[in-house]
């Protein structure tokens, strides 16, 4: 580790300006989860409600790819798919075919739906997206729900959300920001057959929440000697400026404070394992986040690891005849369970 | 009925009556059990399937209680945080996959047992060490035990993980029981105690019911050792001869209150329920692979005569 003798104090004033978490939504979305009292309704009344939404959102049975209107797209390099949804259920250790053991987190990829395409015209025009295109073309935004629940715990507006689409309200939506070749129509459901063996994903999701943190273990910084006749001096800062420069403590001083529950990447991890059957990603290191909370899934934009081959494109349907070809797919790196015992 | 003799710490039996009373009581009742033996030659236990009938009268396959001390691996970290049922179920997938190409066979702490390892150092490109498991721990796929022996008077402690592709076989030359959970005092024991000849041959077990319990006392060397055995509440151990100084001090930072904290160790361990469940779910497929383990054996000596 090298020491950093002149910080660049540019980069650092202007970061440290930047808010790192809030705790409440944006502004511009809708109030989700219903905010009443202990409401008391008649065991009647709530059998009718549930009758009403079953007749609402029954005879939704598993769209197949023919049934949707895909226009047929070539696939090119510059193509940028959409992503999915998952939850992150843990960590599993598994051997390569060397013996050497490698820790994959396991992503169980949770029941995505399309909810609407925003074509890139009108994307530029919204808030987020007029800020992001500001000096490049536009591309077009798919929202992806995740995660059907009962619609009596969220409020009408949010609803009306799902309500072109037909579907159960998602606990969970998500943008992705994808080439007008590879949009898809809304109603189509993204599963873990999305993803190939052997492809890089970039994971997004938010960091484990350590709270208020002191410098030793928010920063990394050494502390003071455990011993020695140090008198209160274990896990403190030490010095926060010279007195020369400026003669002012520079904004952006590390000092203690929250840390954790920020969103961030982790760039480039590979996928070594799909298993079809339970719609689960097993990715070589680990994501952003504690176990079973919520993470976003796509192509990576690393330049040296994007795909060389065309992927399913713009998204993969299961064949026709419902015969699955592969249940439990492996990387031809990676020891499968059932086979012999490995002989270096 | 058959049963097989388990050690029951206070906690475990408390553990057990309190949160198996259901479950216990609906087992000692059972108008139907079935236990199925084939013919012991060998003299080998087959584990028995219980069949209890549930409040509505349907047969419901519940495993053996042994199975939890057998396969204590199948349980996961009772940890609630990290804690997933999908995930479970597919490590569970994977552990049986493991267990259908090698036999890890049934063993405790104070067991001896031989693991041999492909190893590319070493000249036969196989290792083999033979030691006393001394601890054994994790969950999943990450189960693991370690091993110790005195090899040319220099002790020498192995850790293996149980689902590692590298392991070859796994051998248990001699099944016991010792008085305590934990081993590690070996460590700070006189040598003769951990100590097992390397070609030591597999040793019949005199009764296939019951795991028996070794009462050995074992001596420790004089002070100083690597941790506070006085504190530890050892039962095989021999009288520690120390001064009243360190017993005193032992009774003040002691927490005798812990062996009454019902909600501790609801904690640390998964529910009955959980854990029936768990082993009704894999016990039919361990036990169709002990079924085609005993049948290739039988074929085999069966050959050579």
């Amino acid at each position: 580790m090298y020491v950093q003798l002149f910080f660049n104090h540019e980069q650092i004033r202007t970061m440290s300006r930047v808010k790192r978490r809030t705790t409440h939504p944006p502004y511009w979305h809708v109030l989700k989860n219903v905010q009443r009292g202990d409401e008391k309704i008649s065991s009647d009344n709530l059998r009718f409600v549930r009758e009403v939404i079953q007749d609402k959102y029954k005879n939704k049975s598993p769209i197949k790819g023919s049934d949707l209107d895909i226009e047929k797209t070539e696939w090119d390099p510059k193509t940028k798919r959409s992503g999915v949804i998952a939850r992150n259920i843990g960590v599993q250790h598994m051997w390569e075919k060397d013996g050497k053991k490698v820790i994959c987190t396991v992503l169980h990829v949770l029941d995505n739906h399309v909810i609407r395409y925003v074509p890139p015209e009108e994307y530029a025009k919204s808030i987020i997206g007029a800020k992001v295109f500001r000096n490049r073309k536009p591309l077009g935004c798919l929202v992806v729900g995740a995660e059907a629940a009962n619609p009596d715990r969220f409020t009408k507006q949010y609803c009306s959300l799902f309500n072109e689409v037909g579907l159960l309200p998602k606990k969970r939506l998500a943008r992705f920001i994808v080439t007008p070749n590879a949009a898809l129509p809304p109603c189509t459901p993204l599963t873990a057959g999305h993803f190939v063996i052997g492809q890089a994903v970039d994971v997004y999701g938010k960091t484990i929440d350590y709270g208020f943190q002191g410098v030793v273990k928010r920063w990394g910084f050494k502390g003071g000697p455990a011993s020695h006749g140090a008198t209160k001096f274990h896990r403190r800062g030490g010095t926060i400026g010279t007195g020369r420069d400026k003669a002012r403590v520079w904004p952006g001083q590390k000092m203690p404070g929250h840390m954790g529950s920020e969103k961030r990447f982790c760039r480039g991890l590979k996928i070594v394992r799909i298993n079809m059957k339970y719609n689960v990603i097993y990715v070589k290191g680990t994501v952003p986040g504690p176990t079973n909370s919520i993470v976003q899934i796509f192509d990576t934009l690393l330049p040296r690891r994007k795909f060389t081959e065309a992927p399913p494109h713009p998204t993969y349907f299961p064949p026709e005849d419902g015969t699955l070809p592969q249940e439990d797919i492996w990387d031809s790196n990676l020891h499968v369970f059932g086979s012999p015992s490995i002989s270096v | 009925m058959l049963r097989r003799a388990v050690l029951q710490t206070f906690r475990q039996g408390l553990a057990q009556s309190f949160f198996k009373r259901n479950a216990v009581s609906l087992s000692e009742t059972t108008v139907t059990h079935q236990t199925v033996e084939t013919s012991d030659e060998g003299g080998e236990k087959f584990v028995s399937t219980q069949k209890t009938g549930d409040e509505s009268g349907n047969t419901v396959i519940v495993a053996p209680p042994e199975f939890r001390f057998m396969y204590p691996e199948f349980l996961p970290d009772p940890a609630m945080e990290t804690r997933n049922r999908l995930k479970e179920k597919l490590e569970r997938m994977d552990m049986l996959q493991r267990r259908s190409v090698i036999e890890i066979p049934e063993f405790y702490t104070g067991s001896v047992m031989a693991v041999t390892v492909s190893d590319a150092n070493s000249p036969n490109k196989f290792a083999r060490f033979v030691g006393i498991c001394i601890q054994r721990g994790g969950s999943g796929l990450r189960a693991w035990f370690i091993l110790r022996n005195v090899v040319e008077k220099q002790g020498v402690e192995i850790l293996y993980e149980m689902y590692c592709p590298l392991i070859q076989k796994i051998e248990v030359l001699r099944l016991e029981r010792r008085l305590d959970e934990s081993l590690l005092y070996l460590r700070d024991a006189l040598p003769e105690y951990s100590t097992f000849p390397l070609d030591m041959e597999p040793e019949r077990r005199l009764n296939n019911l019951v795991v028996p319990i070794n009462p050995l006392k074992v001596k420790l060397r004089p002070r100083p050792w690597l941790e506070r055995w006085e504190r530890q509440n050892l039962q095989g151990v021999e009288d520690l001869n120390l001064p009243q100084r360190f017993y005193d001090k032992a009774e003040k930072v002691a927490k005798p209150w812990e062996k009454y904290d019902l909600m501790l160790h609801y904690r640390k361990t998964i529910p009955a329920e959980e854990q029936e469940k768990i082993f009704a779910e894999v016990q039919s497929q361990l036990q169709q692979q002990e079924l085609k383990r005993k049948m290739r054996r039988r074929r085999g000596s069966d050959n050579e005569q």
